[in-house]
């Protein structure tokens, strides 16, 4: 009578959790983390049976105490808003994460702004089309060694990167949506004795959006990469400067947790901001995005 | 006789526009150029900060001569082939076989998204502790940044075929392998073109900053000491080849190929 | 023939599974017997949500169940099989093959080489009307020709018994109507053995030799109306007026109301 009691609370429990969770999302929940919890177990197998030396693996705990020994010696919430030195490991995560959004806040605008003035004319964006996809071309990477020249080792380079990675890459998407939005619409907005302004925003930044979204998308992916590594070559603070001199004195533990600091961020981000402003935009304007 | 003059027309226009496409872009580079000597001849000390292109140009004279240039640019493009090439014959098939069953798919799809998020960049600390400084790196760097983006969009490209198509080539009495080679990898083949290009591009990209790195010889290499040995002329001249030969690998190869694909497999599915 | 040998079996079969978004169980079929005999062509109706494309995609092998026991041919349904083709109600037809590669696929699936499949193929393509279409690509035809191409897909590869799920649910009322009178033709030159489910009471009339009638959920089955009609017979332009018809689709029409207002009280 007990187990079968105790079965009856279980099912119902179980039903209760689908219905607040979905039974679909909680299948897919607990199917992706089957394999973070085996890899974690293989991780742990490691340290138990030493296949791999310390040196190259670090246990998981080492890479959990990590995290405080980089706080160590943080006197306090003050100097870590401040980003003191003291305080590694925030100060490493707020000036990489500081840097996206300086650049985010500046480039963003700027390359939209740009693309769409350029977009608006065709004979303009024709001329300047070849200037877009060189400079997307020539990857944020390869801008590391004359930024340096430009700007010395530190802050100025790592934006400057940043900032030019996501402004071409939003100045040639932005461009090319609204180039591609069809005459009519235009035309539309003008007979109905909308103005220039009208035309803009009722045309041209809809219409351009599934591109713009596009461009955010691969802004992120492309402009994240190229800061840790513009970090860790010019640099002198963030997670890619930490994970670099931390493999230069052989912490591994240290670089294991930055590793995996990023990889939370730049999911976080993805899936907290990019992908609810794309089904967003959707919703607002009915369009379909596609991958391109 | 009608639709002959037509068509006269039409390849006179279109010579036309090929015409202002081409004076388009040698306006382009001469406005460029001239800016250019204008902004280097008027900074102070313009040999460290922005060299003018004539002494660009003539820095790549002296590496051609010596032949510094050409070897460099193999040894990247060699690193970029077989690291890319390896990437994706593994990330392809590895993609489409988790795809295989949907309970599958949706257990690794979270954590190859979390592999494909690290990017290989980040994960080079590690690998220089692992293997030092050595071509080893770099190519383990370009391996896994053109293995995760490929493996995830083919794994996303899966998952997204309709159901049915599977069913019904099931209930003809397809085995796993029947329905993987006729169903999966067909549907697939939109995110596979798409997948390589993405891949491909950062992976690149990986070569360039591997090279710098860990200090293997190539482009990267060249504008990294090009930096150090206060040579911007070298530094500029090594973007300028970076940018080029993306342009021409990324719009003569990998988008026409991209292009095709999705407008052979892409177009019939909707 | 061997009329005696039924060709697919069912006994005693129930299902229940858990619900999509709540996880709660759900009741779908309760307790169902059915036989099919050679040549026969049964259709079932019911009220939407009574469970008749549960049936079918436990008969289809894509849905595992554990009460009863259903088989063709005296084998057991474990999964999907050659023994049972299906027509699907949404398009299935692979989009990146041709007609003729799409409906000669289950022959390429068993290994059949290239020059005997053809001619197979050829034949069905005629018989489904599709002569002059084989090189299109699906997303070139209608919608009433990509189920002409799945029942020739299906035919093509030869299956013991044919499940068909309200195949005809998605094309306009004249492309139906057509299509019901080709099935009819079609069920007359191969003879197959045909299960064919549907919500629309007019086609069960038309094209069963036997209409089931599902209660509403849980599935049972509730009536079994014959219709005595040769099939060489059942053309529309002559239906409204045969009493036989008239007959057997209002006894299967009020048996359907019956359900629906139940349903609706719940």
């Amino acid at each position: 009578m007990g187990a079968r009691s105790k079965m009856m609370v279980f099912s119902r429990l179980s039903v209760a959790l689908q219905r607040r969770f979905g039974r679909q999302r909680l299948r897919k929940i607990i199917l992706g983390s089957i394999p973070f919890l085996f890899f974690i177990t293989i991780w742990h197998a490691n340290t138990v049976f030493g296949w791999l030396p310390p040196v190259f693996v670090p246990t998981i705990g080492e890479v959990w105490e990590a995290i405080f020994f980089l706080q160590e010696d943080c006197p306090g919430f003050v100097p870590l808003i401040k980003l003191d030195n003291d305080c590694m490991m925030t100060t490493h995560i707020l000036s990489s994460l500081g840097r996206v959004i300086l650049a985010t806040v500046i480039g963003l605008p700027a390359g939209i702004a740009l693309g769409v003035v350029a977009g608006m004319s065709r004979p303009i964006s024709k001329f300047l089309e070849p200037v877009g996809v060189f400079a997307n071309s020539i990857s944020g990477i390869a801008w590391i060694p004359l930024a340096i020249v430009w700007f010395g080792v530190g802050w100025v380079t790592t934006l400057f990167i940043m900032l030019n990675t996501i402004f071409w890459l939003m100045f040639f998407n932005s461009m090319l949506g609204v180039r591609s939005i069809a005459k009519v619409y235009e035309d539309s907005i003008l007979t109905m004795g909308g103005s220039r302004w009208d035309v803009v925003t009722q045309v041209y930044l809809p219409g351009a959006m599934p591109s713009i979204i596009t461009g955010m998308r691969m802004s992120m992916g492309f402009g994240w990469r190229a800061l840790i590594a513009a970090e860790m070559i010019g640099g002198d603070s963030g997670l890619g400067f930490m994970i670099f001199t931390s493999a230069a004195e052989f912490k591994i533990e240290e670089v294991f947790l930055g590793v995996i600091i990023m990889a939370i961020i730049f999911m976080g981000t993805d899936k907290f901001l990019l992908a609810p402003l794309e089904k967003w935009t959707v919703e607002r304007w009915g369009l379909v995005w596609k991958p391109s | 006789m009608q639709s002959r003059s037509k068509l006269d027309r039409l390849l006179w226009s279109l010579q036309q526009l090929m015409k202002i496409d081409a004076m388009n872009i040698v306006i382009l580079v001469i406005v460029v150029l001239l800016g250019w000597s204008v902004i280097s001849d008027n900074i102070e000390n313009p040999a460290r900060y922005l060299p003018s292109p004539i002494a660009v140009a003539f820095s790549s004279v002296d590496m051609l001569v010596k032949g510094l240039l050409p070897s460099y640019f193999s040894d990247t493009l060699v690193r970029l082939i077989i690291g890319s090439a390896i990437g994706l014959a593994a990330g392809i098939p590895f993609g489409l076989l988790l795809g295989l069953n949907r309970t599958v798919a949706d257990m690794f799809h979270p954590m190859m998204n979390f592999f494909q998020s690290v990017s290989g960049i980040a994960i080079f600390p590690i690998i220089v502790i692992w293997y030092g400084n050595s071509d080893m790196t770099v190519l383990i760097v370009i391996l896994y940044t053109s293995f995760f983006p490929i493996a995830f969009t083919v794994l996303s490209g899966v998952r997204e075929i309709p159901l049915r198509y599977i069913n019904a080539t099931r209930t003809l009495g397809a085995s796993r392998f029947q329905v993987m080679k006729d169903v999966l990898f067909p549907g697939a083949m939109p995110h596979i073109a798409t997948g390589s290009r993405l891949s491909i591009g950062f992976a690149w990209r990986a070569v360039i900053a591997g090279e710098m790195l860990a200090g293997r010889e190539g482009l990267g290499w060249m504008i990294f000491t090009g930096q150090d040995a206060d040579k911007t002329t070298e530094i500029i001249l090594g973007m300028v080849i970076i940018g080029f030969t993306w342009i021409v690998l990324d719009h003569y190869l990998l988008r026409p190929m991209e292009e095709r694909t999705i407008e052979r497999w892409g177009l019939v599915q909707r | 023939m061997n009329k005696l040998i039924p060709k697919l079996v069912v006994e005693g079969l129930s299902h229940h599974y858990p619900d999509e978004y709540t996880g709660e169980s759900v009741h779908a079929l309760e307790d169902i017997n059915l036989e099919l005999y050679e040549g026969e062509l049964v259709s079932v109706v019911g009220p939407s949500g009574c469970g008749k494309s549960t049936l079918l995609n436990i008969l289809a092998g894509l849905l595992p169940y554990n009460i009863g026991v259903a088989s063709v041919d005296g084998e057991v349904i474990t999964g999907p099989g050659p023994d049972r083709g299906v027509v699907f109600q949404e398009h299935a037809i692979l989009p990146w093959r041709t007609v003729a590669r799409n409906i000669g696929h289950g022959l390429e699936i068993r290994k059949i080489p290239e020059k005997e499949r053809n001619k197979t193929v050829q034949d069905f393509i005629n018989l489904v009307g599709l002569t002059g279409f084989e090189d299109k690509y699906p997303h070139e035809l209608s919608g009433g020709m990509k189920q002409r191409c799945q029942v020739a897909r299906t035919l093509c590869a030869d299956p013991v018994v044919m499940l068909m799920d309200e195949p005809f649910a998605a094309v306009d009322a004249q492309t139906r109507i057509t299509l019901q009178e080709e099935l009819n033709r079609i069920a007359m030159a191969t003879k197959k053995t045909i299960l064919f489910i549907t919500h629309a009471v007019d086609e069960a009339a038309f094209l069963g030799d036997r209409c089931l009638v599902f209660s509403a959920r849980p599935g049972r089955l509730k009536e079994i109306v014959k219709i005595d009609i040769p099939r060489e017979k059942r053309v529309w332009a002559d239906m409204n007026t045969d009493a036989v018809f008239i007959a057997a689709r209002d006894k299967i029409l009020a048996s359907v109301r019956e359900e629906v207002s139940v349903a609706v009280e719940e």
